[in-house]
């Protein structure tokens, strides 16, 4: 009856799954890592090639610099790959982490409508942020807690300033990088992202992208990556020993090499500084 | 507008090229929601049968409360999961968090409510004479609820319809237990959301269209199925 | 004499504040037919589900078989069985539907016993065997019903109006199953029916009820 072949279904399958789940148990990694830093598409080209040269899988799972970190206290992943350098650091004097390592930096841009209305284009980043403030200029946020946000938050601090949190002008959604520009697309309003997106962004928008890069450049704007091996201290179960390899692996000659020449729709986007 | 038309190409295009992220996106969407439908009939079903059949103290305050929890947030289910499957938590030495497994069991707790729900509804609904006539004829307890279940079956069906519906469509569990790893519990759901964040609305809607296919192969099965049992 | 498989003593049954039935005092017989008749809403139905051990009087002794009602095993419950006045058939084929107690009974090869019930009522098996619940008239579920208890062999078989729906040839047919339960198998039976004339062919003594309370017919 359909009730025997429905059991039997169940089983099967439970078999099969518990099967491959103890197939899987052979050598892995657990990574946490950021929606920018996957979305750029590294990912997908450094995890094979580090399983083809150690034979350890390296499994990912992309989700907001504030998450990650949670992860790695809960004992959840083996190692973090983000971009929020005083977390970071934070992170590791609390004794979360360990064997905090540069891999790599890009930068973040400050957008806005072509016409630039409170006169952004060229300004120095603290200029930039007084600017926005004295002319209460629409800025998108993305409000979320992620490393891009926590980037964004430190800005406000370096010129001196309260973020704007209640304010009309100051926009946050609470979501990604792409959703949030969407916003501001639409509303005309300035922002800031990586590079990466605002790569993606302008390429999506073809000839005519209604917000372009107006401050770029400036050191205060510089988005160090790192790797972050959880500590084994505080996580008996942690993998640390393949979270050091990949690291060693990450910092090596040919790997640093293979992300400065990683391009995104034909662009440059990693600039290796492993010491 | 035209990512929509770009969406029914690529859905096309992904299948028939058999490109693999796309089929292990089918395979883990299909191992999950099978585990979990499963889960959620079997031990739903004599749940609902119980809560329907009988009349106890409590039975009405137990139906509230069956009822209320048909509007918890996946996400908020993917939450308590967490909590519960993460290192730190109670369950956490069983390596729950971020396998199919775990997606399946919260997923259960997605789908059980509605099984309650609605096997309690169909036996409700059941004919009055059924329990005399099987009585009559000789049935022990656990014959009377084989026999009901099966004659309410086809109500049943609904609730499986339904559970399944809600399962294989949700992303927040998906998410939060398995972290959308690639290859491994990477669903359709989760890489729509993954996709639709990096801006590829195209692919979203091409992998909507893919999920849309796989509901609607499950339920012409269903169907056959309904035609075999006698409806 | 022959033994007493029922005794009813100052037996009452109540709905809400209504007495339903007030029965001083009822013997029964194995191997007899006794007859019920009376008016719409006079209490048949209710004693036939006590009777069937279906429903609890509200006070009251019963005996059958010589214990009291409240300890009948499992058993001896599966040797009593009651044909509704409108019988519900499950959603399945006139064969699973006539085999499903011997099946409870864990019969599993069941085909001889079903054919020559379906007979018995009238039903051409060939014709009637893989016909789906929903393929059925009145009368054709109604014998459908009656084949799936007679099947059992039952110790005791209560039958609600079995001819209410049925035409005068298979009034007759009913009247022979009946007669053969009882004569090849003992079976002591106990028949609701208006068609008195029907009931004067086969039963051993007829009984009336109206209010709830029992008289006999002469």
């Amino acid at each position: 009856m359909a009730k025997k072949f429905l059991i039997l279904w169940m089983a099967a399958l439970l078999l099969l799954t518990t099967g491959l789940m103890s197939a899987w148990a052979a050598d892995s990694v657990m990574l946490a890592t950021t929606t920018s830093t996957d979305n750029t598409g590294l990912m997908d080209i450094l995890a094979p090639r580090f399983e083809k040269d150690t034979g350890i899988e390296l499994k990912w799972t992309a989700i907001g610099t504030g998450k990650a970190l949670e992860m790695g206290k809960n004992c959840d992943v083996d190692v973090l790959l983000v971009h929020a350098p005083a977390a970071e650091k934070k992170y590791v004097a609390d004794g979360f982490g360990r064997d905090r390592t540069q891999v790599m930096y890009n930068d973040f841009v400050i957008i806005g409508p072509k016409n630039d209305p409170v006169a952004l284009r060229g300004a120095s980043v603290v200029e930039a942020i007084k600017k926005l403030a004295t002319g209460k200029a629409a800025f998108v946020s993305r409000g979320d807690n992620s490393g891009t946000h926590k980037k964004e938050i430190s800005l406000w601090k370096k010129a001196g300033m309260a973020v704007p949190d209640q304010q009309k002008w100051y926009i946050q959604t609470g979501q990604g990088m792409i959703a949030t520009l969407n916003v501001a697309t639409e509303k005309g309003a300035y922002s800031m992202t990586d590079r990466g997106t605002f790569i993606k962004y302008s390429e999506n928008h073809g000839v005519n992208p209604p917000l372009v890069a107006l401050v770029e450049g400036d050191p205060g704007l510089f988005n160090q990556y790192s790797l972050i091996a959880v500590d084994p201290a505080n996580c008996s179960n942690t993998k640390y020993g393949l979270a050091k390899r990949l690291a060693e692996w990450m910092t090596s000659d040919d790997i640093q090499k293979l992300i400065g020449n990683f391009k995104l729709m034909n662009k440059r986007l990693f600039i290796p500084n492993a010491r | 507008m035209d990512y929509i038309l770009s969406g029914l190409i690529q859905a096309f295009e992904l299948l028939f090229q058999g490109n693999p992220e796309t089929y292990s996106a089918v395979k883990t969407t299909v191992f999950a929601s099978s585990l979990s439908v499963g889960a959620s009939m079997l031990i739903g079903a004599p749940l609902g049968f119980c809560l329907g059949y009988a009349r106890f103290p409590g039975a009405r305050p137990i139906r509230v409360v069956v009822d209320t929890m048909l509007s918890l947030p996946t996400v908020v289910i993917g939450l308590l999961c967490y909590a519960f499957m993460s290192h730190r938590g109670p369950l956490g030495d069983l390596g729950l968090l971020f396998t199919i497994p775990g997606m399946a069991i919260g997923q259960t707790i997605l789908g059980l409510p509605i099984v309650v729900a609605l096997t309690a509804s169909a036996v409700e609904n059941l004919d009055h004479r059924l329990k005399q006539t099987l009585l009559t004829l000789g049935a022990e307890p656990h014959q009377l609820l084989l026999t009901s279940l099966w004659e309410a079956r086809f109500a049943l069906a609904l609730a499986g319809a339904a559970a399944y519906g809600r399962i294989v469509s949700e992303v927040g569990i998906s998410m939060m237990i398995g972290g959308n790893i690639k290859w491994h519990t990477r669903t359709i759901t989760t890489a729509i959301a993954m996709e639709t964040g990096k801006g590829q609305f195209a692919v979203g809607i091409a992998l909507g269209l893919i999920l849309i296919t796989l509901a609607l192969l499950v339920n012409l099965a269903m169907s056959g199925l309904k035609r075999l049992s006698g409806q | 004499m022959k033994e007493r498989l029922y005794h009813l003593k100052n037996l009452t049954q109540v709905y809400g504040d209504r007495t339903v039935l007030d029965v001083d005092r009822l013997d029964i017989q194995i191997g007899t037919i006794t007859g019920l008749i009376g008016p719409n809403g006079s209490g048949k139905s209710t004693l036939m589900r006590i009777l069937a051990l279906l429903e609890k009087p509200a006070a009251g002794q019963i005996t059958f078989q010589g214990q009291p009602l409240t300890k009948v095993p499992l058993d001896l419950r599966r040797q009593v069985t009651m044909l509704s006045q409108e019988p519900y058939l499950l959603k399945r084929s006139v064969q699973a539907n006539v085999s499903y107690g011997l099946k409870l009974r864990g019969i599993s090869d069941t085909r001889q016993q079903v054919s020559r019930a379906l007979e018995k009522v009238g039903l051409d098996p060939k014709r009637f065997a893989q016909r789906s619940w929903r393929e059925l008239s009145g009368g054709e579920a109604q014998r459908v019903a009656l084949a799936a208890r007679l099947v059992l062999k039952p110790q005791v078989l209560l039958l609600d109006e079995p001819t209410a729906s049925v035409d005068r040839e298979t009034s007759g047919l009913i009247r022979h199953a009946a007669l053969d339960a009882r004569n090849r198998w003992g079976t002591t039976l106990i028949i609701i029916s208006h068609q008195l004339t029907w009931l004067r062919q086969i039963a051993d003594r007829i009984l009336s009820m109206d209010y709830g309370r029992l008289t006999p017919v002469h």
